[in-house]
């Protein structure tokens, strides 16, 4: 054979090898939150594999931000992937938008096998549900409440973290001293909201179509706030930033007595110091005892290429098994009502205790997401004023009507 | 076919690959962009409906879009001005006859090609008013902590700083070159003139320097009004959206908010708002200077 024989010989097999290649191989492709690639779900990712030899998961991990930025490109440029992860509002915002694949029929035809809505909290098929259909199906559900430092309190006189908000004030002021806060606020929008709903107030009113920002209940959850911070010398002014550590990283170094955190921050408390004791407690009540609901669904877009093989994936991924191992390894807590009831959770005191959170939780923006009119420029205008009371302590009286009357505005535009 | 035509075809052939790439990568984006500008719904996403100027009227509504204008301006002539001055200073100093001037020009141009995720990441962290370097040393030496990043006044200022640390080092080098390029016989007929040192700055330097100036104030300019990467990572654009710059808010209101339409025209307007600045600078610092 000559040489130049040989070459054409040798380009024509490897042109054979790679289209059968590529025909045999079948690709699913998955965004998820980087945070969230736990061993777990890499593992039912492998059985997904094995279990349908010539399919390939390509797994995709992103920040939320950058995931969204990219599945907004993807679904512009008309190449949006199999199975993808979403933060809180993403589902009915998209759906709104025709972009993803209603989950009714798949859960109906697999219902024998997949309890699915059935074995689902409430609040995690409410926030997934637009114009009555289903369209995305919750993996984490997890809420925020008060974690604090027991040998602090104890210090400071306290057996007993504080159920009420007088309580939580006097405990904040009596375990601060040099170089140590008794409570250490988040800068994130989100953590503003329990205190705004333990007062009785409400993000948006589907009633009035209006935001309850400017209610006498939010006005006073934030100079509450305020005054912590500026009068009674109790917590630090949050630090603006697009993370939300800060708190949690003053707490694992002793220099907080007690934040409001939810169970994604158990294993970085767990680690950076081993050695703290510290517990979760229930939320803290003033009109009312409650907090914020956040957790992740998954979702199907409408132009997946496979969407009964992303179905396939996803019942792996929210697997009763495979959630309970992701809650005691990784400290997540999850939307099934047999996760809940399971042996293995109960006896976990953390899990336990931000699992008892979820019946008084509350989605922070849903009422206005489920009216398809939310924009993220409301946010930033309210934002925008509870950080001039937290930071340059204005009065709240003044500054949030004010804001609560532009982000109608916004709203109104819609 | 003559042989002009023949050699015009040529080089029309080998240009060819570079039209193709700014016509699909530039100007088809941009006019995809242009279009979204002036629908409402959810151009390139969903659907949409032609919706005229209303997205550009909207901006004067939008009072966070002219918070984040005004931030931007702070922003980038504060980056521009701070750049430039400490660049020109330090740049005649390190073009003399100084012994560690190359130490020096390197630590100056290590922040320049340092990535900016790592430069914002390294600068929160040592302005953390709780936890960071700087206020531990503050403290240390008994002066009271700063709110660097948590007083609206002074975010700002602070994005200025990071911005100018990160950039002086390439402004700086520039200058250098410049002012190398400088024939020295003007300054020796100036110094057999009786001319004194701030003189040479001053009438012979400094006027050399104007296309030099022009250039940076261009480059450093353009590419602060449209920095988002320091904001976006060391304060989110807090606090109160006091550094909200105009790029964060246009990716917000796209990404964040799928309002396309109204981000696209948030985007046309920053054009014509850099077009603007531009034709000003160079109205103001372009001088035809020759020497010979």
């Amino acid at each position: 054979m000559s040489k130049s024989q040989w070459l054409q010989s040798s380009a024509l097999a490897l042109a054979l090898g790679l289209t059968a290649a590529s025909a045999s191989a079948e690709t699913l492709r998955v965004y998820f939150n980087a945070g969230h690639a736990y061993d777990t779900y890499l593992e039912a990712i492998a059985q997904f594999e094995a279990d349908n030899p010539g399919w390939e998961v390509q797994f995709e991990k992103f920040q939320w931000p950058d995931l969204r930025t990219k599945l907004v490109a993807d679904f512009a440029a008309d190449n949006a992937p199999d199975l993808v992860a979403t933060a809180g509002g993403w589902v009915p915002e998209f759906a709104f938008q025709d972009l993803l694949l209603p989950l009714d029929d798949l859960a109906a035809r697999d219902q024998a096998e997949f309890d699915f809505p059935g074995d689902w909290f409430d609040p995690a098929i409410a926030k997934n549900t637009v114009n009555g259909k289903i369209y995305g199906l919750q993996i984490h559900l997890t809420c925020a409440t008060l974690v604090y430092n027991k040998d602090m309190l104890a210090e400071a006189g306290y057996d007993a973290p504080p159920t009420t908000w007088d309580e939580f004030r006097e405990v904040a002021i009596a375990t601060t001293k040099p170089g140590v806060f008794g409570f250490a606020p988040n800068s994130s929008f989100f953590y503003y909201w329990p205190w705004v709903f333990q007062n009785g107030g409400e993000y948006f009113d589907t009633e009035t179509g209006e935001v309850g920002f400017g209610s006498e209940e939010t006005i006073g959850a934030m100079q509450f706030l305020a005054d912590l911070i500026h009068k009674d010398r109790a917590a630090p002014v949050p630090v603006a930033g697009a993370d939300y550590e800060g708190p949690q990283k003053l707490f694992t170094s002793e220099r907080a007595a007690m934040i409001l955190t939810g169970p994604w921050d158990i294993n970085p408390i767990r680690t950076g110091n081993p050695d703290l004791n510290w517990a979760v407690a229930p939320s803290l009540s003033n009109a009312t005892q409650a907090t914020v609901q956040g957790g992740v669904a998954l979702a199907i877009p409408k132009g997946a290429q496979h969407a009964d093989m992303a179905w396939d994936l996803a019942k792996r991924l929210t697997d009763v098994e495979v959630e309970v191992a992701t809650s005691l390894q990784y400290s997540m807590t999850m939307p099934r009502k047999s996760w809940l009831a399971d042996e293995r959770v109960q006896a976990d005191p953390l899990l336990g205790q931000f699992g008892s959170c979820l019946p008084y939780s509350k989605d922070v923006q849903l009422p206005l997401t489920l009216t398809g009119k939310y924009d993220p420029a409301v946010d930033a205008v309210m934002r925008q004023a509870v950080e001039e009371v937290l930071y340059s302590n204005e009065p709240a009286a003044e500054v949030l009507p004010v804001a609560a009357e532009e982000a109608n505005k916004i709203i109104a535009a819609k | 076919m003559t042989y002009r035509q023949r050699r015009a075809l040529t080089a029309y052939a080998f240009l060819l690959p570079a039209i193709v790439y700014f016509i699909v990568f530039f100007f088809w984006p941009i006019a995809i962009e242009l279009w979204a500008s002036f629908r409402s719904g959810q151009p390139l996403i969903g659907k949409s409906e032609f919706a005229g100027m209303k997205n550009y009227l909207y901006i004067f509504q939008d009072k966070l879009a002219i918070k984040a204008i005004s931030a931007t301006m702070i922003y980038a002539l504060g980056s521009t001005v701070f750049t430039l001055l400490l660049a020109l200073g330090l740049a005649s100093i390190l073009a003399g006859p100084l012994k560690a001037r190359n130490t020096i020009r390197a630590i100056l141009f290590f922040p320049y090609i340092v990535s900016f995720v790592i430069s914002a990441l390294m600068w929160k962290s040592i302005l953390d008013p709780y936890t960071g370097l700087l206020n531990a040393a503050l403290l240390k030496v008994g002066l009271p902590p700063q709110y660097w990043l948590t007083d609206p006044d002074a975010a700002i200022w602070v994005l200025v700083a990071v911005s100018v640390w990160k950039d002086i080092g390439y402004a700086v080098l520039i200058y250098i070159a410049a002012i190398q390029g400088i024939p020295s016989h003007l300054y020796q007929a100036a110094e057999l003139d009786g001319a004194r040192r701030h003189h040479l700055f001053r009438d012979i330097t400094l006027p050399l320097l104007m296309p030099t100036t022009l250039f940076l104030a261009v480059v450093i300019m353009i590419a602060s009004m449209q920095e988002m990467a320091l904001p976006y990572l060391m304060t989110g654009g807090g606090p109160a959206n006091a550094t909200r710059l105009y790029s964060l808010h246009v990716y917000e209101t796209a990404f964040q908010g799928l309002n396309i339409g109204y981000a696209s025209a948030l985007s046309f307007v920053m054009f014509l708002l850099i077009l603007l600045i531009t034709w000003v600078q160079f109205k103001l610092l372009n001088r035809d200077i020759r020497h010979v």
